[in-house]
Parts: structure tokens; C-alpha cells; sequence
């Protein structure tokens, strides 16, 4: 079995230099500043547009620096999406705790099934989920069997079972199986008389910790993210998660810069909701923030966690 | 118990499945996901060779042979051009996003400035996490005509989201795609050369090899690997974009569709807007069977070059 990746243990950032510090260094080190502004600014922007005054940004643009132009009115008005911005919260909480939770379950079996030594139905099985990759339906046919057959319009369980089970996820936690956790482990626990579910959940799932936990992230953020699946199928208010509230926003500027003739009472109506910039700005820092401040706690996995092998059997 | 076991003995697969049952049974839940969500759609693939009938259903629906291929090879204008899209974004991505991620990952590795490099390679993930319902916010403020930055700092008047802005999408698509996507993408390959023996860079030091030589002969070579596996798997989605890129970043403008519509986006403008579904599907069709064979492809070329680099 070959492994296309190089498994080793984590080490600190290499530690193969020199402790001078020749021109060399400062050069990289300002490129690789360079570009992390170019990645970073971005983000940054969102976030000063949020606490800019509106009727700045209106006569000087989007910009970094307000001078003392800072106002909590975006922050404010999007606080007037009230009772729908909680209610796409707990949505989207939910589809993405059960979503991960629920997938990392079922994708770890699944590994864990197809790397045992000695099943042979573990061939077909392996196969079996790396075919999707290779060849899929695409997103129109699903739409025509989920919504006609499966009678699911307008149904969260689209928003969860799409994502949860993934080639790339299977077999990234497969790779991790079969190289990182001994065989001679399980073996022990077998002939110490744990049975085969015992000897999953006490010995191998704890063990996969690393892998889970950069997976699981992932995903939950994919789930976090996912836009098209609730711009395809969900229609009530109640189930709409934070994406499709984006979505929405976007459509309603549009519709208002489109139609110069809205009548004067229907604007009145809308008033409230009238998305400004910061107001916009302020509803993308609510929705990407949480990631944000996740994030952190999960980065030291990545790099030991998400080792991608080949799928050889 | 006994006697059914030794019945089974008899015929080895059966007998191997059964003392593998609990895994069987482990594999079940995400192999009847996996089978109601990605095989029982493949047959939905069928309508491109029907006539959708919303009352008939799918089963129901007339079958019209090729007539859905014939309409899309004929309606030369649109059809042509998302497949030439979908291409020659997926070339650029690739080539740009393959490059840069490599160079990032060797630019980190090699700083000295450990604590730096961490802080900065952080912030340079974040991207990856902001959805593209949220990012086209930001490239709006970039890139609007009154209030975005760069018409206020140049002191210009673009019109990028017109029909006059179009020449410049390629560009904004592939800067907004190398932003998202390359601190993330550095990851994989950082992960490789944290494990690259340190005895290997001494033994070249002392053989007095400078520092682009030690990279050259081994920081890159180490990389191959993870970089045929990485291309491997991104041609089977050749003829899929990222879908968010290029529906939402560039706001579904259809004055932008010239630059900027792609097979996924045209699928998705489709079930929304209630297109013909016939001719969906055709294109559906197209794309998978095409993703298909560049994946078999790709995976026999590098068999016959590295056959332990191969995917499956």
C-alpha cells in the first residue's frame, strides 16, 4: 500500500536554518507581508465599513480610514433584522452542529470499515465512494430526485445530508487510519475480547482525534458557508440560514437601485429595512465573525490532520 | 450458531463478510447516504436525452433521443462559450493557484522569523472561510462605480459591473480566487515539508550548497508528490467551477456572461429561473462524462510516470 503523502509526526516548523539573519531573510520576510496585507486588508475592510458612518462612505467611498467618521448605526440596523437574524442563527448553529457531527460519525465508520485488513468487501466499498468523485449527477439532477421523488422541498435535511458524507473527507480520515493509528492496536483490543463496535469507539475513534477535529472543521464550515443548497430549496423565513439572509440583502439593493419608481409609500414601508452600506457591511461581520473567532483553536490540526493519500485498497 | 458458521465457511466471500459484519453494518449509514444522495441523481442524468415535462416527471418525460445535444451544438453562441469559459478558468486557477500555493508554502518554511511566519500564515487562511454570499460584499466595495475604493483612489470611473467592465473579470475573478483560496491551499503543502528529513538540508550545507539549491533539489522534489496528487484531483472537476465565484462575486450580471458565465452557473441560473431542463441536463451530461474521462486520464499518465503517485 503505498502512500502518496509524507506522514510524519508534527515537528516544530523545521528547523533547518541558520540563525543569521542575512538580507535574504528581510527580503522574504517583506513579500510575505506583502502578501498577507493583500489577504488580510480585505477582511479588515469589512469590518471598518461596519462602524463607518454612512453618509461617508455615500460621498468618499468604502475606505480604511474613516478618520473619526465611526458610528454604531450599521451595527444598529442590523439589529432591525431582530427576530429573523436569531432565527437564521439557530438555523444555521444547527445544520452545522448536526451536520458535522453527524457526518464525522459516519465517515469514521466508514473509514474504519474499509481500511480493516482481511475484509474483502472493503474493495467494493472503497470504490464505492470514490465513484461520486469521478462522476456525479450534477446539481440539476439532484434537484429533480430530491425535490419530485424524495418530496423534500423546503426541508433542513437538504441542507445536511448533501455535505455530510464527502470523498475527500473519507479518505483523508482513511489515510489517517491506516498511517497514524497502529494496527497492532486494535489487533490487542481484539484479542484482549473488545468486539468490533468496542474496539471503533474506545480505541480507534479517540485516537483520530487530530484527523476529526481538522475535518470537522472543515465541514463545519463548509456547512457554515453553504449558500446554494438554501438558495435551491428553502422558501419559509423560519428555516432560512444566515447565507440566504446575505442573499436576500443583496436582492433587495438590487431591487431598489432597479426600480427608481418605487412608490413613495412603498419605500416608507420598507424604511426600516432599507439596506444602507454599513448596514450590509455589519450583517457580513455577524456571519463571518463566529468562523473567525473559531478558527484559532483550530489551526494547529491542519497540517497533521488533513493528510490527503491515495485510495489504493 | 456453529453450524450456519461452518455453512458459511463454505463459500469464502459470504464467510468473510459475515465475521466482518460489524464493519458492514459501520458502513452502512454513509453508504445509504452516499447512495440516495450522489448514485440515485446519476439517474437523473437520463432527461438529457428527454423532453421535461413538469407533470410527467422524470420517468414520464418523452424520450427526444439527442435532440437536447443537437439544440445545445446549435445554439453554438452560448454553449461554446461556457465550456470555453469553465476551461480557461480552470487552466488559469490551477496554474496560478498551483504556483503560488508552492511558493507560499517554501516562503514560510524558510523564514526564520518563526512566531511571524505563524501569525502571518494565520491571517492568510482566513479568507477561505468567508462564504462568496459574503465575499461579493467585499469585492462590491472594491470594485463599485461610486463608492468602491479603487475608482476613489485612482480617481477613476470604471464600470465593472457593466458590459464596459468586462475585460477586466478575468483578472478580478483570478485575484479574488488566488486571495480565498491560497493560504488555505499553502497548508497541504506546508504540511509536506515539515516532515522533510532536517539531516538532508545539513548534509547539503556541508556539501556547500546554497540555499536556492537546497530548494531546488530538495525542497521541490519532496513536493511532487503532493502536487501530482493535488492536480489528479482537480481534474476530475475541470468542467466544475467554483459555482459562488462566479454567481455571486460577479452578482449573476448577464452583461458580465461573456467573461464570466461558466457550465455550473448556467446549470444553477437554470433550476432557478426554470430554464429547460432538457437542455440542462444535456450540458449536465457533457460536464460529468467529460470530468470523467480527464480524471481516468489523468490517473493512467501518472501511472505510467509514478505509478505510486497514482490516485487510484
Amino acid at each position: 500500500m503505498q502512500k502518496t503523502a509524507v506522514q510524519q509526526p508534527p515537528k516544530k516548523l523545521s528547523t533547518h536554518e541558520h540563525k543569521k539573519i542575512g538580507p535574504g531573510q528581510i527580503i522574504l520576510l517583506i513579500l510575505i507581508m506583502i502578501f498577507t496585507i493583500f489577504c488580510f486588508a480585505p477582511v479588515l475592510l469589512v469590518f471598518i465599513s461596519a462602524f463607518t458612518e454612512e453618509t461617508w462612505i455615500n460621498s468618499n467611498g468604502f475606505t480604511f480610514f474613516p478618520g473619526t467618521h465611526w458610528s454604531m448605526n450599521g451595527m444598529n440596523s442590523v439589529l432591525r433584522y431582530g427576530s429573523q437574524l436569531l432565527q437564521s442563527y439557530i438555523v444555521t448553529i444547527g445544520i452545522t452542529v448536526v451536520g458535522t457531527f453527524f457526518g464525522l460519525l459516519v465517515m469514521s465508520m466508514y473509514a474504519y470499515s474499509i481500511s480493516r485488513p482481511g475484509f474483502r468487501f472493503a474493495r467494493f466499498l472503497s470504490v464505492f465512494v470514490l465513484i461520486p468523485m469521478l462522476f456525479n449527477g450534477g446539481q440539476l439532477s439532484g434537484y429533480i430526485v430530491f425535490t419530485s421523488w424524495y418530496g423534500l422541498k423546503d426541508s433542513l435535511l437538504l441542507l445536511i445530508l448533501p455535505l455530510c458524507v464527502t470523498t475527500m473527507n473519507v479518505i483523508i480520515l482513511r489515510t489517517y487510519i491506516a498511517n497514524s493509528i497502529p494496527g497492532e492496536l486494535m489487533e490487542a483490543a481484539t484479542i484482549d475480547g473488545a468486539g468490533d463496535y468496542r474496539t471503533f469507539f474506545q480505541i480507534t475513534l479517540p485516537l483520530l482525534k487530530p484527523s476529526l477535529a481538522a475535518v470537522g472543521f472543515m465541514m463545519a464550515t463548509a456547512y457554515w458557508n453553504d449558500w446554494q443548497n438554501a438558495q435551491l430549496y428553502i422558501t419559509t423565513n423560519a428555516k432560512k440560514p444566515l447565507q440566504l439572509l446575505l442573499i436576500n440583502i443583496q436582492k433587495s439593493i438590487e431591487f431598489l437601485l432597479n426600480n427608481n419608481n418605487v412608490p413613495a409609500s412603498v419605500r416608507a414601508a420598507m424604511g426600516g429595512t432599507i439596506p444602507q452600506y454599513s448596514s450590509t457591511m455589519a450583517t457580513v461581520v455577524v456571519v463571518i465573525a463566529p468562523i473567525m473567532i473559531v478558527y484559532p483553536f483550530f489551526q494547529k490540526y491542519f497540517v497533521k490532520g488533513l493528510t490527503v493519500g491515495s485510495v489504493k485498497g | 450458531m456453529q453450524k450456519t458458521v461452518r455453512k458459511k465457511a463454505n463459500n469464502g466471500f459470504f464467510a468473510n463478510l459475515w465475521k466482518h459484519r460489524a464493519h458492514v453494518v459501520m458502513a452502512l449509514p454513509a453508504f445509504l447516504v452516499l447512495l440516495f444522495i450522489m448514485y440515485v441523481p446519476m439517474i437523473g442524468l437520463t432527461l438529457a436525452f428527454k423532453k421535461y415535462d413538469y407533470s410527467a416527471g422524470l420517468f414520464g418525460s418523452p424520450w427526444v433521443n439527442f435532440e437536447n445535444f443537437k439544440f445545445l451544438i446549435a445554439s453554438k453562441g452560448e454553449f461554446f462559450l461556457m465550456t470555453k469559459n469553465t476551461l480557461m478558468y480552470y487552466v488559469i486557477f490551477t496554474l496560478v493557484g498551483t504556483i503560488l500555493n508552492v511558493v507560499i508554502a517554501i516562503g514560510i518554511d524558510q523564514l526564520v522569523f518563526k512566531r511571524m511566519a505563524k501569525t502571518m500564515q494565520t491571517l492568510m487562511i482566513i479568507p477561505v472561510f468567508i462564504s462568496y454570499a459574503a465575499v461579493q460584499f467585499i469585492v462590491f466595495a472594491f470594485l463599485d462605480r461610486n463608492t468602491g475604493m479603487i475608482n476613489n483612489v485612482f480617481g477613476t470611473n470604471y464600470r465593472f459591473y457593466a458590459k464596459a467592465g468586462l475585460q477586466y473579470w478575468p483578472l478580478i475573478l483570478t485575484v479574488v480566487k488566488v486571495w480565498k483560496d491560497t493560504g488555505y491551499g499553502s497548508v497541504l503543502y506546508m504540511s509536506v515539508l515539515s516532515g522533510i528529513d532536517t539531516s538532508l538540508y545539513e548534509a547539503a550545507d556541508i556539501d556547500g550548497a546554497n540555499k536556492f539549491q537546497q530548494i531546488r533539489h530538495i525542497t521541490i522534489p519532496s513536493l511532487i508528490p503532493m502536487v501530482t496528487v493535488m492536480l489528479l484531483l482537480s481534474v476530475g472537476n475541470l468542467m466544475h467551477s467554483d459555482t459562488g465565484l462566479f454567481y455571486q462575486v460577479t452578482r449573476n450580471i448577464g452583461q458580465l456572461y461573456d467573461a464570466t458565465e461558466v457550465i455550473d452557473s448556467y446549470v444553477l441560473n437554470s433550476i432557478l429561473n426554470s430554464g429547460n431542463f432538457g437542455y440542462t441536463a444535456a450540458a449536465s451530461l457533457f460536464q460529468s462524462v467529460v470530468g470523467l474521462l480527464l480524471m481516468l486520464f489523468a490517473n493512467w499518465m501518472v501511472h505510467r510516470i509514478e505509478p505510486e503517485n497514482a490516485l487510484f
